[in-house]
């Protein structure tokens, strides 16, 4: 980071749709990058992020809220990265889902807790709000 | 058109198809390699090979894709195999645990070496 190790925010707004989700990839690369990380940690942040955004697209394909967004909010500290990802895809209510799109979803849930240190996940009427955390130097 | 994902179709000596992917396999382009894969099964295919050597980014959506080709290729006693030398995409399906469902190989020559032990 240029300013020596005062905390710094990135913060990004996408569609909440499948074709932007790389979009939100990218910016984490960057982000993360900048990062005492491992190559690897990169690669998991990255991950994740995708993972938590997926989640968010599905979830507004199926409640038909194809208007919706994502805010990406990451704070880089010294000593950990926090990302927010907040959706205003609905409810995540489930109604009858497929098989297949919850072994998805789970094989997703899994794969984030797997990547990060600390995940939060507060659901709400309008959008779900993720929390996660990835600490520098814990491997 | 999307410039960070492409597909393409093969066959191998054996007569079997191999899709071909390169780039980001995601929410985006997944559902491009199911359609793919529902095509090649509606042909009567019971084998079919998804070639990951220039894929450099693979999530959920896309081992979703390959756990249901999976499935249906096991329920007509078929497979699907995986050819995936990356050591990060390789490293997606460590960490799930799918390593131990799928059958990976890191390239076409040592999975037909694999086949021609199995036949033996």
């Amino acid at each position: 980071m240029g300013n020596g190790d005062s905390p710094a925010q990135v913060e990004l707004i996408i569609p909440c749709r499948p074709e932007f989700v790389g979009v939100a990839r990218l910016v984490m690369l960057g982000v993360a990058s900048r990062m005492r990380f491992s190559y690897d940690e990169v690669e998991d942040i990255r991950l994740a992020v995708g993972e938590a955004c997926t989640t968010s697209v599905e979830w507004a394909e199926r409640n038909r809220r194809s208007d919706s967004t994502i805010v990406l909010r990451s704070e880089i500290t010294p000593d950990k990265l926090t990302v927010d990802i907040i959706d205003t895809a609905g409810s995540r209510k489930d109604e009858a889902d497929s098989s297949d799109d919850q072994d998805k979803e789970d094989l997703g849930a899994l794969l984030i807790t797997l990547l990060v240190d600390e995940i939060k996940i507060e659901p709400g009427p309008d959008g779900t709000r993720v929390r996660m955390v990835k600490h520098v130097g814990q491997r | 058109m999307n410039v960070n994902f492409k597909m393409e179709t093969r066959t191998s000596e054996k007569n079997v198809p191999i899709i071909g992917l390169q780039g980001e396999v995601d929410v985006y382009t997944a559902p491009q390699l199911k359609q793919q894969m529902i095509s090649l099964l509606e042909q009567g295919a019971k084998e079919i090979v998804v070639d990951l050597t220039d894929v450099d980014y693979l999530d959920s959506t896309a081992l979703g894709v390959l756990i249901g080709g999976l499935k249906r290729l096991r329920e007509i006693d078929g497979n699907l195999m995986l050819i995936c030398p990356n050591a990060r995409i390789r490293r997606v399906f460590e960490i799930t645990g799918l390593d131990k469902i799928f059958d990976i190989h890191n390239s076409e020559q040592e999975m037909h070496t694999a086949a021609g032990k199995e036949t033996a």
